[in-house]
């Protein structure tokens, strides 16, 4: 019955859906609406103007850097919403139904993770850093970070990984994304311009274009680090909670 | 309705069927990951949705390079958007799982119509 | 530029500082982080009432991010329907977090406050966010901030029925979200940009009026849920009734009414109501809101007489206000208008002071029976005393402000010729004195009567005690803001 329902009601959307994908504009034509009104101007005049010759980082960085602001804070509200759920700093609880299963990863496994992970690190600062010319950029770069340190608590359990990244040296790093962002809306202030400027006036050209130059990369920098600290709290977070069902019983 | 288009934006329609199946799995299936699943179904539907809008045909990815004219670049702003959908996505998964682990930890099931009584959260 | 300039960013950018900065504070000193989000939520407090001065002597003040032209960057657009709301999101919200901090440090593990306050200070920013930005897809962003943080903050005590709400209320609000963000897509697909001034002017010229007419579907829909309307209200009264009591009174006086001012933006800013080629559809889902905003009245006030269960019965009661709002916002007369908006206020103060008051008896008792509640006039008099006063506002009988904002919606219909609709809400009204007075009743005419006065602490009634004068102020003293609220309805009308 209940069924019966949601399947007339799918359909009543999906008619009214499809209808109006049929009055859209023609895909791929060139002459769209969305195509004559606003991204020409960015594709044209995107590197002089946001400094940034990847127009798709121009965008994030600069004309919509205030929806990234938000964004990196919607990530930030996610991981105080993952450990406040599942309590990370209440004491105890260290280990997972991994560690205590006895069973370890093979030699074989950790020494090929110990060499992939400062590799896989290392082509994430790549992307984090090229992301201004081609495709790449904060976000993508931390998620390559945070799968990295996936893969070493995988092999190495979790103890390992919490003694290298401890809580006191995480939590400060969660918040430099927004932290970062915030610092380069308030320098716009301090020079009296509008809040996520990056080009400062009464500067010399060299000396405006150098400063806007170092602060899109300490915010990426921070996207970057900040996201993969993100995603590594949150599994971190996510998997210490197995001890609860599972009582150690190691053999 | 006008079949002739509908039959050329076939991306759109796509991205449609996805979105439906989506929407079916988060009301229908008792399973409360499964749910989850469809609500990541969704969203990745809305996001072939903005980038087929931002495509053009035969065009180039919006990197200023020597030789390619800004006029044949695909539009970066459903790039950038999607961007953050797809940051909002996993965070709103993140939270549904953590929310799911505690649940399977009072209930010891992820079962909506057992948890519930009766029907799933709709 | 001045500094006074730049206060419409930094009543957003300022708490977001706060937020990030509160676990930094957290780990070094846990019992600094209250303090501190306090001396965040009152900078912005500073900030939004420093602009009220700025906005009505030019009725709008715009912001443009990053200094690029509106349509090309992101703009901040305050009109005094915005710096109405971020006024209430900022009052309230400071006295529910000066609430907050006896009965977190009650209710919550130790471990969980410093998050606690963070979620808190990000629900507080992005709210106001939400309220002031003109930037479609912006609004988005903040509507996801907000939204996740209060699904964190009703499953933050990690309890059996909190996090099973919590999911229920994510389900929801998460598929309510992207649907939003299908609409956003079908928009921008066929007017080519994202500022809401912009794209009204751009659906003027007309062509693709009939995909603009699905993206109003699909909108309305979307924040539908948020608002908690008649046939998609379903998570609210389990997620209200279950988060802590802070909680409850901020996602009930604030959180659902984001999902009416979402509505209402996109009824009167991107879809203005002088649109020729979308009127039909327009005018029928106004209409169709109205209907549902209507039997919200009655079936929730029905449903809150029924409860045994006394948060459960405020839940139900902020659902049937949510019909009062829309339909007030839906009879599209100055009058229906002013005094949908005029509700917002009414109910976001009486409201949280019902929830706070709530709050506290559980606090001091741990009962939340409407029949346990006997003889607590005499035992925690102030308390009882602002439930009774923040009572009148509910039910709208006068001098408080719910009375105004009433008469208000009541004089909409009238205009509107909707005899049906008056019919109902002095129904809704009928029924909210049975359950509001029901409990007043328990509480001062049914003894036994515990001897002596074992009041909550201060924190937790002074913050209950001023909500409920708030009512009483804005009713007596209703024409401080009714004017200009008046000529803000009637220019949300022309569009």
């Amino acid at each position: 019955m209940r069924k019966a329902i949601v399947v007339l009601a799918l359909v009543g959307i999906g008619v009214m859906l499809i209808y109006a994908v049929g009055e859209m504009p023609p895909m791929g034509d060139s002459g769209n609406p969305d195509k004559v009104h606003i991204a020409p101007r960015y594709l044209e005049h995107g590197e002089e103007e946001a400094g940034a010759s990847n127009v798709i980082t121009a965008v994030i960085l600069n004309y919509r850097g205030y929806d990234t602001m938000g964004e990196v804070a919607v990530i930030f509200c996610a991981l105080c919403a993952v450990v406040a759920i599942l309590n990370r700093e209440k004491p105890g609880l260290s280990r997972t139904s991994m560690d205590v299963s006895g069973v370890k990863a093979s030699v074989v496994v950790r020494t090929t993770i110990r060499f992939l992970v400062p590799v896989i690190i290392f082509f994430a600062v790549y992307i984090i850093l090229h992301g201004e010319s081609t495709p790449g950029g904060g976000f993508q770069g931390g998620a390559i970070i945070g799968a990295s340190i996936i893969l070493f608590t995988l092999a190495f359990g979790l103890p390992e990984s919490t003694r290298k990244l401890p809580l006191r040296f995480r939590i400060p790093l969660e918040s430099f994304a927004v932290i970062a962002f915030l610092a380069a809306g308030f320098t716009g202030i301090v020079f009296g311009v509008h809040f996520l400027t990056y080009l400062m006036p009464g500067l010399s050209e060299y000396a405006a274009e150098t400063i806007r130059h170092i602060m899109m990369m300490v915010i990426e920098i921070g996207i970057g680090f900040a996201g993969g600290i993100i995603f590594t709290s949150i599994m971190f977070a996510m998997i210490r909670e197995d001890q609860c069902e599972l009582q150690p019983d190691s053999p | 309705m006008n079949f002739n288009r509908i039959a050329h934006n076939l991306n759109y329609v796509s991205s449609v069927v996805l979105f439906l199946l989506g929407l079916y799995a988060v009301a229908v299936k008792p399973n409360l990951v499964k749910k989850i699943m469809g609500l990541n179904i969704m969203e990745t539907s809305v996001f072939l949705f903005m980038v087929s809008i931002g495509m053009v045909g035969s065009g180039n990815a919006p990197v200023v390079t020597e030789g390619v004219k800004p006029a044949t670049m695909v539009n970066p702003i459903p790039q950038a958007l999607i961007l953050t959908g797809i940051v909002v996505a996993v965070s709103t998964t993140a939270v549904a799982l953590s929310l799911c682990i505690k649940i399977h930890e009072h209930y010891g099931t992820l079962n909506a119509s057992e948890i519930l009584g009766t029907g799933g959260p709709f | 530029m001045s500094f006074s300039s730049q206060y419409p960013i930094l009543l957003e950018a300022v708490p977001l500082a706060f937020a990030a900065l509160c676990p930094i504070v957290g780990m070094w000193k846990r019992k600094l982080c209250f303090p501190f989000s306090v001396a965040g939520v009152l900078a912005t407090n500073f900030f939004i009432f420093s602009l009220w001065g700025k906005v009505t002597s030019t009725n709008t003040v715009t912001y443009a991010l990053g200094g690029w032209r509106p349509p090309f960057g992101i703009q901040i657009r305050i009109d005094y329907v915005g710096l109405f709301i971020a006024s209430i999101i900022g009052a309230v919200g400071l006295l529910v977090l000066i609430y907050s901090w006896r009965y977190v440090s009650h209710e919550l593990e130790e471990e969980k406050c410093t998050y606690y306050y963070t979620l808190y200070l990000l629900l507080f920013a992005s709210m106001l966010g939400f309220t002031v930005t003109g930037d479609i897809f912006n609004m988005f962003v903040f509507m996801e901030i907000f939204s996740i943080a209060s699904y964190a903050l009703v499953g933050i005590t990690g309890q059996r029925r909190a996090v099973r709400a919590a999911l229920k209320y994510l389900l929801m609000g998460a598929t309510s979200s992207i649907i939003v963000l299908l609409a956003i897509a079908f928009l921008y697909g066929t007017v080519g940009s994202l500022n809401m001034e912009d794209i009204a002017g751009r659906l003027q010229v007309g062509g693709y009026t009939s995909v603009a007419g699905v993206a109003l579907v699909l909108f309305l829909i979307g924040f539908a849920v948020k608002a908690a309307l008649f046939p998609v209200h379903v998570w609210l009264p389990d997620a209200h009734s279950i988060a802590p009591s802070p909680i409850s009174a901020v996602l009930s006086a604030l959180v659902i009414k984001m999902g009416v001012l979402g509505i209402l933006r996109i009824f009167f800013t991107v879809y203005t109501p002088g649109f020729a080629d979308l009127s039909g559809t327009w005018n029928a889902l106004t209409q169709a809101v109205a209907w549902c905003a209507a039997i919200s009245i009655v079936l929730a006030s029905i449903m809150a007489i029924i409860q045994r269960d006394f948060k459960v019965m405020i839940a139900y009661s902020s659902i049937a206000h949510i019909g009062y709002i829309l339909l007030g916002v839906c009879m599209l007369t100055d009058r229906g208008l002013t005094g949908g908006l005029y509700n917002i206020l009414a109910h976001a103060l009486g409201k949280s002071c019902f929830f706070l008051v709530a709050g506290a008896i559980i606090y001091k008792h741990g009962f939340r029976r409407i029949t346990s509640l006997r003889g607590l006039g005499r035992s925690m008099p102030v308390t009882a005393g602002a439930f009774a006063v923040a009572s009148l506002s509910i039910v709208g009988l006068p001098p408080s402000a719910g009375f105004i904002a009433k008469w208000y919606i009541l004089w909409g219909c009238l205009q509107k010729h909707q005899y049906a609709f008056v019919v109902m809400v002095l129904l809704g009204s009928l029924l909210a004195a049975v359950y509001c007075f029901r409990v007043v009743y328990y509480m001062f005419f049914v003894g036994p009567y515990g001897d002596g006065i074992d009041e909550a602490p201060a924190t937790m009634f002074v913050p209950a005690a001023s909500l409920a004068a708030g009512t009483l102020f804005f009713g007596i003293f209703a024409t401080l803001i009714l004017p200009s609220l008046g000529s803000a309805a009637r220019a949300l009308l022309a569009g």
